[in-house]
């Protein structure tokens, strides 16, 4: 593994991927949100998606990809804290395994930059048509966030959690927005995130010089200047707030409870947060997992997790209608009996196995080990192996799993129930 | 070399997967990966939510909706405890699931593959079920079938099984009702592992950091290595033809926007008739896949989202190809794609369109070979299907245009088409 700087805010990233079948060539493009631009940047990625200059056309390109024996193209907008990353990947099979014995490899970095550096205009800005098909295709997966319950719980949780805070941005942009997005707002978007982004190309099996060459040409004609990323942030402690919705016709209630640490200072490590989670409510073994689901069968899911960058645990659940409070209180009861209760060195033990399991697979799959180092990347941490990740992971105690539990506070729930099933929760 | 067996040598270095029928009919498979550091193991039976009626040794028995499924949350436990608890010791990531025509149950591991091997074939191989262990079990299941049912993309596929079959059991959901599994009783349960979960009805794949005389001496460790008798056991399946029981159904959900399901009921493809089976697996990819026209023109008319997809599914005594999506036109979406397939049936099917998604399809294939989970599960998948993977990539490179034209001239028919729509509740 070698991670290189290229030019200011610029970096390669190689990675050996010699046992697998396919290579993979990835670009990240990490970006400051802004309230404004939202919409235009969740738009972005489908305009993207469709086609560039090499190969405008999106029936074309899919054509194109299906011919590099299916290679798979993604172009996606994520979050990162209250930043923003934009990356496209393609991932297709090595030039050995082709029929024709093709080179395919120069190919699948023409596509990824390609989308990158050079996008299909028209008179310099998107193309209107394409503008407007994919504004379109946005309202209708923002309309389709409703049709699936469980998320629908979990993204309203989150709006009341964030409120107005920059976290609180929609990723996926808002639908009073779509009239305002043009292709001269989209452009200005996209110029934007050139303009202030961080990029960091990561290469699996594909030839990294040849890669990096492609990539300098590229940006010979892209005027930088890169932004540092968002610090790290956290909502402040409030008393708890309780939602319900009602839904008629629902027929398996959701709960959604977010907890604050309140502070951004002092965040805990990766590895004892990774702890903290699967010891609560992330594994099998976790304690929501075998009390709340198992002995008292009051959920079918229930799930605990976090993120670092903005001070959020969030549990969520599906339970009976009616039986919101119980599993609420049961939720609570299990956080405060191991912040606070014993907890054996068998669970510490349980968890920390099916940690490092999961660790020592990371190398097995070209998406893990991606995801592994550019998640280091993203937490601004040198670049270390996953077996650093199990040396830091053998060395958490419970008293660090136990502080970094005890450093969340309840503060909002949000419950979706049937009509007239619906107990406070 | 001929291009056949370039093709063929193409597949079977991609495959590289051994296989072993143990003297006690137990068959193990395994794609050994070198330089992985994970195992990814399935056992597996052919026993899923459609049987519903079976002889074992001449009794006959019957089953209420929903058993296999239950039977595999049941195999977890045993009187020494949760086999979880004990995979916990190990560090393994263990799972289940059932569908229409088969139970597997899964691990991953970096460690202790040897005790992860024991785990699983123990567990798989002493059944232990009580009157009271099903009563807890039908508690969370019961949670369980509430989540499908707000799901409208299981809404409308059931729904659309409804429509195109009067009989077949796949009309039934996996999970069960409710009132189903609570006929569930330990006798029932036992008849059905008596039956299926034999060694010489399943199936043992592993791939990754493994070999296969590991596998074999973990069978022989389990008791599943030395000849064993065999039940005899017969499942029968209606073979439906004529009319539909209905060509339309229209529900009401909390959904904002409408949607629709397209089904075609298919002549049932005899087990080994792979080319039949990959046709049809091809056949909603040409008429509305991503490199098609008809797709290019839905997505920019903002008629469908890219969920919108076609899909088969063929398993015993029945064949069905459906297209679901959402849109705010569905009936205009269905009409559009009943009139592609009539000019596809009537004009042929483009060459070059052809060309891509073989191509497409033998990528796929390759791919889910580099992963030790779906390898393992695609290699034992293909085993319970009575084939290998080799024969499948052999026989997608043999397919040709001129196939996929005949297919269209004898699927997706018209009479045998129905269509579902949900709604957005008032």
């Amino acid at each position: 593994m070698e991670r290189k700087k290229i030019a200011p805010g610029v970096y390669i990233t190689t990675l050996d991927a010699e046992k697998f079948n396919r290579c993979r060539i990835t670009i990240h493009l990490r970006f400051p949100a802004k309230r404004e631009s939202a919409t235009d940047a969740a738009v972005l990625p489908l305009v993207l998606e469709r086609g560039y200059a090499g190969c405008p056309d999106m029936t074309a390109l899919s054509r194109k990809l299906a011919r590099l024996y299916g290679a798979d193209l993604g172009v996606d907008i994520s979050s990162a804290g209250v930043d923003r990353v934009l990356t496209v990947d393609i991932c297709g099979i090595k030039d050995r395994f082709a029929l024709m014995d093709e080179n395919l490899t120069e190919e699948y970095a023409a596509i990824v930059f390609g989308i990158i550096f050079e996008p299909y205009l028209v008179d310099r800005l998107f193309d209107s048509e394409a503008v407007r098909i994919e504004k379109e295709a946005l309202a209708l997966r923002l309309d389709a966030e409703f049709n699936n319950k469980r998320l629908y719980c979990v993204r309203q949780a989150r709006r009341k959690f964030y409120g107005s805070s920059p976290a609180g941005i929609e990723l996926g942009g808002y639908r009073s927005d779509l009239p305002n997005v043009t292709p001269a707002s989209l452009k200005a978007e996209y110029d934007r995130i050139l303009s202030l982004s961080s990029i960091d190309v990561m290469v699996q099996g594909a030839d990294a010089v040849r890669v990096e060459e492609l990539l300098l040409e590229k940006l010979e004609n892209v005027s930088r200047s890169p932004r540092p990323f968002a610090p790290a942030m956290a909502m402040p402690v409030i008393e708890p707030q309780h939602f319900v919705e009602e839904i008629p016709g629902l027929t398996q209630a959701k709960l959604c409870m977010l907890f604050t640490r309140g502070t951004a200072e002092d965040l805990p490590s990766i590895s004892v947060m990774r702890m903290a989670m699967s010891l609560f409510g992330g594994s099998t073994t976790s304690r929501l997992f075998r009390n709340v689901r198992e002995k008292q069968s009051l959920c079918y899911y229930c799930g605990a997790s976090a993120l670092r960058a903005t001070g959020v645990m969030m549990v969520d659940s599906g339970v009976e209608p009616g039986g919101e409070e119980r599993a609420e209180q049961a939720i609570l009861k299990e956080l405060e009996a191991l912040r606070t209760g014993p907890i054996t060195a068998e669970e510490m033990e349980d968890c920390r196995r099916s940690l490092l399991s999961s660790m020592d697979s990371l190398g097995d799959s070209l998406g893990g080990l991606e995801s592994w180092y550019y998640g280091q990347i993203l937490r601004d941490e040198p670049l270390a192996p996953p077996e650093y990740g199990k040396v830091l992971t053998q060395a958490v105690t419970v008293d660090e799993v136990r502080e970094v539990l005890q450093s969340y506070h309840y503060s909002v729930c949000y419950a979706l129930t049937a009509d007239g099933k619906g107990a406070q929760a | 070399m001929s291009e056949l067996q370039a093709i063929r040598q193409k597949a079977a270095d991609a495959v590289n997967c051994q296989s072993v029928t143990l003297p006690s009919g137990l068959t193990v498979l395994c794609r050994t990966m070198p330089g992985y550091s994970s195992v990814h193991a399935m056992y597996a039976t052919a026993f899923g939510s459609v049987v519903r009626n079976f002889t074992l040794n001449g009794r006959a028995v019957e089953l209420p909706a929903g058993t296999a499924h239950f039977l595999e949350h049941k195999m977890f436990e045993s009187e020494q405890g949760d086999a979880f608890d004990l995979y916990a010791r190990t560090g393994a990531s263990a799972n289940a699931f059932t569908s229409y025509d088969r139970t597997c149950y899964i691990f991953t591991s970096t460690q202790k593959t040897d005790e992860n091997l024991d785990i699983l074939l123990n567990m798989v191989g002493h059944p232990w079920f009580t009157e009271a262990t099903i009563a807890k079990e039908q508690g969370i299941i019961g949670q369980e079938i509430k989540m499908y049912d707000d799901s409208p993309d299981w809404r409308l596929l059931n729904a659309l099984f409804r429509c195109l079959y009067r009989e077949h059991s796949i009309r039934d959901d996996i999970a069960g009702t409710t009132q189903s599994i609570a006929q569930l009783t330990p006798e029932l349960l036992y008849a059905c592992t008596d039956a299926f979960y034999r060694p010489g009805s399943m199936v043992l794949s592993v791939a990754g950091n493994i070999t296969l005389e590991q596998a074999v001496e973990a069978c022989r460790r389990c008791g599943l290595y030395d000849a064993a008798d065999q039940p005899e056991v017969t499942v029968s399946f209606p073979n439906e033809s004529g009319e539909l029981p209905a060509r339309e159904a229209h529900l009401t959900m909390p959904v904002n926007k409408p949607c629709f399901a397209l089904g075609y009921r298919e002549k049932p493809i005899e087990k080994g008739d792979i080319r039949t089976e990959i046709l049809a697996d091809m056949l909603p990819d040409l008429v509305c896949g991503g490199m098609t026209e008809l797709y290019r023109k839905l997505y920019d008319e903002a008629l469908v989202n890219p969920e919108f997809s076609g899909d088969d599914i063929s398993i015993d005594g029945c064949c069905v190809i459906a297209f679901t999506g959402e849109s705010e036109d569905p009936q205009r979406v269905a009409a559009m794609v009943r009139g592609e397939i009539a000019r596809l049936r009537r004009e042929g099917v483009d060459p070059e369109l052809f060309t891509l998604v073989k191509n497409q399809m033998y990528g796929e294939l390759l791919a889910d070979m580099e992963c030790v989970d779906d390898a393992a599960e695609e290699i034992g998948m293909a085993c319970l299907k009575g084939r290998t993977l080799v024969q499948e990539i052999e026989t997608l490179a043999a397919l040709t245009v001129e196939d996929a034209n005949a297919a269209f001239q004898t699927m997706m028919l018209d009479e045998n088409c129905a269509y579902v729509q949900i709604d957005p509740q008032e």
